[in-house]
């Protein structure tokens, strides 16, 4: 059943390195009968292939039905984007948004920025407005070493699969036009989020995730919920300790 | 390197513990903003108590069917083009992490917080086979320069002050940096970064997998993790075979329980579903991924009555912060990786060896602080009790005629109160039946004058024991160093703000 798509390509010693991996997977099937008999046999019943009912699945009745109007979501999501430490702002459209980013571009000299590769995100038109600095747009060449540039990169930009409010978090998913290291290894982070993907509850963008099943998943589903953050010297708390510090969310609509 | 590691009794080491003011400070301190957090988040989220049982039921459920959701994720992360191995011990373990690692050539491995690393010693067996493994969350990166282990599950460094830091980080730039947390932070960002892109490997431990679609999901506050699975190119993760539940619509319970009982944030920063190792066209994350299912003692509490709720922990470390002794001693006391109540219980579990640890057990006072904290409800308190028990009829309660034995042996002469503690703590009918020689010999309040706490024992509810058991740690209480109080005092100036956001990992 494993997907062809999913292979995984790596130089030198190919065959060499898929007889181990076979190798390694038929120790491994081999292995997981005894595992699991053996988790069954302590638990004293008879090895169980079919799906037990659950009794109790995911959140409790009452917040099932839980949900804001959209004011109270964009009022909600903002207190605790901030409160974070993240910082927002509003944009009647994409036009204006890309004027917001290109000002604090500007303000920061911003040189390199990095941004998705979405219709949206070329709508902003960042790389005219920031003639400073030089705009990539993720893996859009295979030349280009694209974790190293998003490293190197002052400003991410992407723009958000979906929001929740009651958490104040951004959901971002990957895909070949989505780098997950857009969103986590520049400096500064802006985050559109466009205001009718805006929801409630954590289990708005969980709930789907079983819906589509492991098929439509892709390698990585990304919670935000503000800037990089530790705790960890006395207790000081210092923002931008691996991921990015500055984390802008920006509701369009 | 480690002095937590000798054969050294709980109590010792509690001594030694003690005579580091600052430590006692900083558990302190910390443990308490984490705990205030934690009060105020489940307060302000309400109907706390329907949600922690829920945690729970999802829990037994799935650690009750775990032959079948293990094994359905297992199906689907192999569906997903990942490598699934399983290790009936650390050893097994250790060996496959090396195996990958020698075949890879790997000179450097990145790794994020791991409580399952830490319990097999990972890191040392790398380094015997010339392989760095770098811890890179801040604390774990900062205690694994001064060669130390952990003490608290959730802020590791939590023993260490910012002038010990600078020294210690100091020492890697090669030139003197200033005890400042916004330098240190920003020199570490920085070395770490060249490790993160120059690392062959980057392992990472498992909050849960998601038994339907074979997602494992870390929950982080410093993007290391994310990091770490984005990217070197093969990525090794550690699961314990536990980490288990149904479906992503589970993982909201347990996404509303994890942050607000490990440091009282609606969520982590970052919480990450990594579904297999990357598509053939992105562009970032792993080509190579392999996840190590790891038993190590776990199956042994499987099928037993008493303490099959272990495995239903989900490693917040609100039991820690809960717990007056914990806040008292600090981690390295307990000697082992896991500290704190669920240390007490899950060590000598997993070691399948009551004697051995058995002192472990009584650095608790037996007050339900613990329970009352854990988001999935363990009755840890219960367990302490069992231990104990266990301990005296495996024969290994050698029936010493210590203070606090004696301080027992009184009470129980007082049988109001021997009433309550027995009613209190479920200590159990066998102990009941055995009669008052037993008892004397379980003595749940040995040792108890040297950690200088002492349970008081009336026929009330654990809440109000906890209250007072807290005034009593608190009186105890050593002057803050006046830098660390006016940090201190600003917080909770923008907390009041609601600014600041703190809470932290
Ligand atoms: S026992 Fe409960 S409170 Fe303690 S770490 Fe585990 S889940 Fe958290």
């Amino acid at each position: 059943m494993a997907d062809i798509n999913r292979q995984t390509g790596a130089a030198g010693g190919e065959s060499e390195r898929a007889a181990w991996l076979a190798e390694m997977e038929r120790a491994s099937r081999a292995k997981q009968e005894t595992f699991m008999n053996g988790i069954a046999a302590r638990l004293r019943h008879p090895r169980m292939t079919s799906k037990p009912a659950q009794p109790v699945r995911g959140a409790p009745d009452f917040w099932r039905t839980f949900d804001w109007t959209p004011e109270e979501r964009v009022e909600r999501f903002e207190a605790n984007w901030r409160s974070v430490g993240g910082h927002t702002a509003r944009a009647k459209d994409l036009a204006e948004a890309g004027r917001f980013i290109a000002e604090r571009a500007q303000e920061l000299s911003a040189r390199i920025i990095v941004r998705q590769d979405q219709a949206e995100l070329a709508s902003l038109g960042l790389e005219s407005s920031v003639p400073d600095a030089e705009v990539s747009v993720w893996n859009a060449d295979e030349d280009v070493a694209w974790k190293a540039r998003a490293a190197e990169a002052d400003i991410g930009v992407v723009i958000a699969d979906q929001a929740l409010a009651y958490t104040g978090t951004v959901v971002v998913r990957s895909a070949p036009n989505k780098g997950r290291s857009v969103s986590l290894l520049p400096t500064v982070l802006f985050i559109l989020i466009p205001a009718e993907r805006l929801g409630t509850r954590l289990g708005e963008a969980l709930i789907p995730m079983d819906e589509g099943g492991r098929d439509a998943l892709p390698a990585g589903v990304h919670f935000i919920t503000g800037p990089s953050r530790s705790s960890d010297i006395e207790n000081d708390l210092t923002i931008g300790v691996h991921g990015p510090g500055v984390v802008y969310a920006v509701i369009i609509g | 390197m480690s002095a937590q590691k000798g054969r050294a009794t709980v109590k010792e080491r509690a001594e030694l513990a003690l005579n580091d003011e600052f430590l006692v400070k900083a558990v302190k301190f910390t443990t308490e903003r984490l705990r205030n957090g934690k009060k105020n988040a489940s307060a302000e989220h309400g109907n706390w108590d329907e949600w922690r049982e829920r945690g729970r039921q999802i829990r037994l459920h799935t650690i009750a069917h775990l032959d079948y959701y293990l094994n359905l994720f297992v199906e689907n992360a192999r569906a997903n083009g990942v490598h699934v191995h399983f290790a009936d011990k650390g050893e097994d373990a250790v060996a496959i992490a090396m195996d990958i690692a020698q075949r890879k050539a790997a000179k450097t491995v990145v790794k994020s917080k791991s409580m399952v690393s830490e319990e097999l010693h990972l890191n040392h067996a790398l380094e015997q086979i010339g392989v760095e493994a770098i811890e890179t969350d801040l604390g774990e990166y900062i205690i694994q320069l001064a060669g130390e282990m952990p003490s608290h599950i959730v802020i590791p460094a939590i023993h260490k002050n910012r002038y010990q830091i600078a020294d210690l980080l100091s020492e890697v730039a090669g030139e003197k940096l200033e005890a400042d947390t916004t330098v240190l932070a920003g020199f570490v960002r920085k070395k770490l970064r060249e490790k993160f892109l120059e690392a062959d490997i980057g392992m990472t431990g498992c909050n849960f997998a998601i038994a339907e679609t074979g997602s494992m999901v870390l929950f982080e506050n410093e993007g290391n993790a994310r990091m770490v699975t984005t990217v070197p190119k093969t990525q090794i993760t550690l699961m314990g075979m536990e980490r288990i539940i149904p479906s992503f619509e589970d993982l909201e319970v347990m996404a509303t329980l994890l942050p607000r009982s490990a440091t009282g944030q609606k969520l982590t920063m970052y919480m990450s579903a990594i579904t297999g190792p990357k598509r053939t066209a992105d562009a970032d994350g792993p080509e190579e991924m392999h996840i190590i299912i790891v038993d190590n003692g776990r199956s042994l509490q499987l099928g037993d009555p008493e303490f099959q709720e272990l495995l239903n922990c989900i490693r917040c470390g609100a039991c820690l912060n809960a717990c007056p002794v914990y806040r008292h001693i600090g981690g390295h006391a307990y000697g082992s990786t896991y500290s704190g109540p669920i240390g007490a219980v899950l060590t000598p579990a997993l070691n399948k060896n009551v004697a051995e640890w058995d002192d472990i057990a009584n650095a608790s006072s037996l007050c339900g602080a613990c329970y009352e904290a854990c988001p999935v409800k363990i009755p840890l308190h219960e367990m302490l009790i069992y231990l104990r028990r266990r301990k005296v009829e495996t024969g290994n309660g050698k029936a010493v005629e210590t203070a606090g034995m004696k301080g027992f042996a009184a009470l129980t002469g007082s049988s109001a109160a021997m009433k309550a503690a027995l009613a209190i703590g479920k200590i159990g009918q066998r102990l009941v039946v055995r009669g008052g020689e037993i008892r004397t010999k379980l003595g749940p309040l040995k040792g108890w004058n040297s950690y200088r706490v002492t349970p008081s024992l009336p026929r009330r509810s654990f809440r109000d024991r906890w209250e007072k058991l807290n005034r009593e740690v608190d009186a105890d209480r050593p002057q803050m160093a006046p830098d660390m109080k006016r940090r201190m005092e600003q917080i909770v100036k923008e907390r009041g703000k609601g600014g600041g956001g703190h809470g932290g990992h």
